[in-house]
This record gives structure tokens, sequence and C-alpha cells, in this order.
């Protein structure tokens, strides 16, 4: 399954083997923890059990940031 | 499905360091409350005084901002323009939007102005980029407020920059930066108070407010930043976190409550001049945004 996702301002496809796919296999996929990453789909924050399906529209936060101490 | 633990409606939040979970409408009170809270807990300020945010166009500070004036907080931003291309730009044009949505003044200083650009410098200093730019940002965040009648700076720092700051102090042992590490800096010899009214915040509850409020922020990383060791000590801390929920924040505020009083047990301290050029505060003759622009004079041949 191919799911579309939009990713610090661009887009990305990322390809699923299985059928069900969950938010947090999102964030599974771009390598990104839960405790800093969220996943917003048709314009709302979802939890990491929350099934996607291609249609939606789907935007992943990744809230950490780096710089000088 | 969650239900948020105020309403009973579907709660959109999870927050598993406070085992709770919240609709929209209840997780923006839960962080306004939670600043409100760390400004009382640390005395960081009043609503008589006038508060200068620093704003950089990224989610935490503009979220900040917004979370003060809610609370009715006399708060205006400041921004200084660092002349890092596109990105020093988008991030300009998000915080002077984002101050017109506010309806508070945005006052900003440009470093090219001022000294050089980023860029420029780094062809100058071998330093690390994000090392200078900082000593610039607390340099002229300081004069500036000073120079506006503001008596308190605050910065967007949350929770996950103070635990990883923490974090790398202790590795190193830096004991000089470990006891400066408190969420109040206070007014003396020339400085402004400092305050972090984030503190207890953690990144993503910051982004999270900030993409419930439909605040517009600079998502892209500072093209300099990147490779940035803060990164990996958060990432590192973000694997205990998960293992173990709230460790993050007992690491940051039992070190607030247990250590820090004794890192200033019998402590004398440091006595601090006037620098001979711009009359800001220093531990030598001159101080070293004084001392960088002397440098570049002589290398750029001007």
């Amino acid at each position: 399954m191919q799911i579309t996702v939009v990713y610090r301002g661009q887009k990305k496809v990322l390809e699923f083997e299985k059928a069900k796919v969950k938010s947090g296999d999102i964030l599974k996929a771009l390598d990104l923890s839960k405790d800093f990453a969220f996943v917003i789909k048709n314009g709302e924050i979802v939890s990491e059990d929350e099934i996607i399906r291609p249609r939606d529209e789907v935007r992943v936060i990744n809230a950490i940031s780096g710089g000088a101490f | 499905m969650r239900k948020c633990i105020k309403c009973g409606e579907k709660a959109q939040i999870y927050l598993p360091q406070h085992r709770l979970s919240l609709c929209k409408t209840h997780y923006i009170e839960w962080f306004e409350n939670r600043v409100e809270k760390s400004i009382k807990e640390f005395q960081m300020f009043s609503k008589k005084e006038k508060i200068l945010v620093a704003v950089s166009g990224g989610k935490d500070s503009l979220s900040l901002w917004q979370a003060l004036v809610k609370l009715g907080y006399d708060a205006d931003g400041f921004y200084i323009d660092l002349g890092i291309g596109d990105y020093s730009k988008k991030s300009f044009n998000i915080s002077i939007a984002f101050s017109e949505k506010l309806d508070r003044t945005l006052h900003t200083v440009s470093l090219e102005d001022e000294v050089m650009s980023i860029p420029q410098i780094k062809n100058y200093d071998n330093r690390p980029t994000c090392s200078i730019c900082g000593t610039l940002k607390r340099y002229y965040m300081n004069k500036v407020a000073k120079h506006l009648g503001y008596r308190v700076v605050a910065t967007g720092h949350n929770l996950d920059d103070e635990s990883a700051v923490l974090f790398s102090n202790t590795l190193n042992w830096s004991v000089d930066y470990l006891k400066r590490q408190y969420p109040v800096l206070p007014e003396e010899n020339s400085f402004i108070r400092k305050v972090k009214p984030l503190c207890k915040i953690s990144e993503k509850e910051s982004a999270m407010y900030a993409v419930l409020c439909g605040i517009e922020y600079i998502e892209e990383e500072c093209p300099f930043s990147e490779g940035a060791t803060s990164i990996d000590y958060k990432t590192f801390l973000s694997r205990l976190e998960e293992k173990s929920p709230g460790i993050k924040l007992r690491f940051y505020s039992e070190f607030l409550r247990k250590m820090y009083p004794i890192l200033h047990i019998g402590e004398e301290k440091p006595h601090l001049n006037r620098c001979s050029i711009c009359g800001e505060p220093t531990t030598g003759e001159i101080c070293s945004v004084c001392n960088l622009k002397n440098k570049l004079k002589l290398k750029a041949g001007g």
C-alpha cells in the first residue's frame, strides 16, 4: 500500500507491505520517535494506532530541533 | 477510543508522561495553564511588567508568545535577522505576519547591519556557527531589551532543550554551566532578567499547541544546525522517554529541586566589568561581541 505524506514541507510516498497501516507505522517508516513526532490525518492530530488509508491527507510533524545549547 | 478527561469528548491528544487524554479545547487550556504555572513557580514576571519575547519564527517562540498574550501578559516580540538566505527571509515573514495576527509589536535587528550576516561571519571565524550565533543573539537581546525599556526577556527554550543541555553539562561535568542552568536568570550587572516559561513543556507539546491553534511556523531547520550534537542528545533522551515516560521531566525538575541549590552553597559571584567599547557586561575588558567585531574588521580589512 502506498501512503503519501507531507513531511517538512515536502511530499513523500511511503510503501507498506501490510494492508492495515497505522499512524505509528508511518512514524517508524520515517525513523521518527513518537516522543517527538506525530501525525495529522485530515487536519486532526491522531494517536499512533489510528488507521491510515491511501486517500487520507497526512502530514507528519517532527518537533525535534537542533542548534546551540 | 480515548476520552478527554475534562469533558468526555473524543480525545485528540494523549500525554503519556502525565497520563492525560485531552480534546483540542482542553489541550490548549492545559498548555496555557502549564505555562502560567511555571511562571508562578519560578516567579518569572508579573502582569505589570513589560516582556520581550525572543521570536525566531519557530514553534516554540510563537507558541510562547501566543500563550503569554492569551494569559494577559504584556508581551511584545523581538526578531534578529541572521541573514541566512531564504531561511531567514521565510522566518522573518512568518514572524511579522504572526505579530500582526496577535496585534503586538515586533522589534527587529539585522545582524548584517550590526555586524555581518551569519554566513559572512562564518568565512572569518571557524568556531561552531551555533556558538557564534548564540553569543550574538544573547548580546542583542540584552542590549535591545534594555534600550527599549523592557524588564524581562522570555525565550522559547523547552523541556527537551533544557534536559539535553543538562545531560551534556552533566556528561562533561561543566559545573559553571550547571550553576547557571535555571529557568530564571535575575537582572544583575547590567544583564536583563531572562526567563524560560516553556521549561516544563516538551518539544512535541509545543508543536501540538502550535498546530491546534493554527499557528503557522517555520518547520525547516536552520541550515547551519545540521549535525548539531544537541540533536544526538535529544534523540538519545527520547529513547529513554519512550521506555519510561516522564524521565526527562524528572531529570530536569529534580535537578532544579535537589542539585541546583547544592551547587550554590558558599558561592561567591564573579565580578563583572563593563565592556570598554559598548558598555555591556563582560568578565574581561572587551566583551565577546566587540572582540568578534574587531576580529572581523581586521580580517575583512575594513
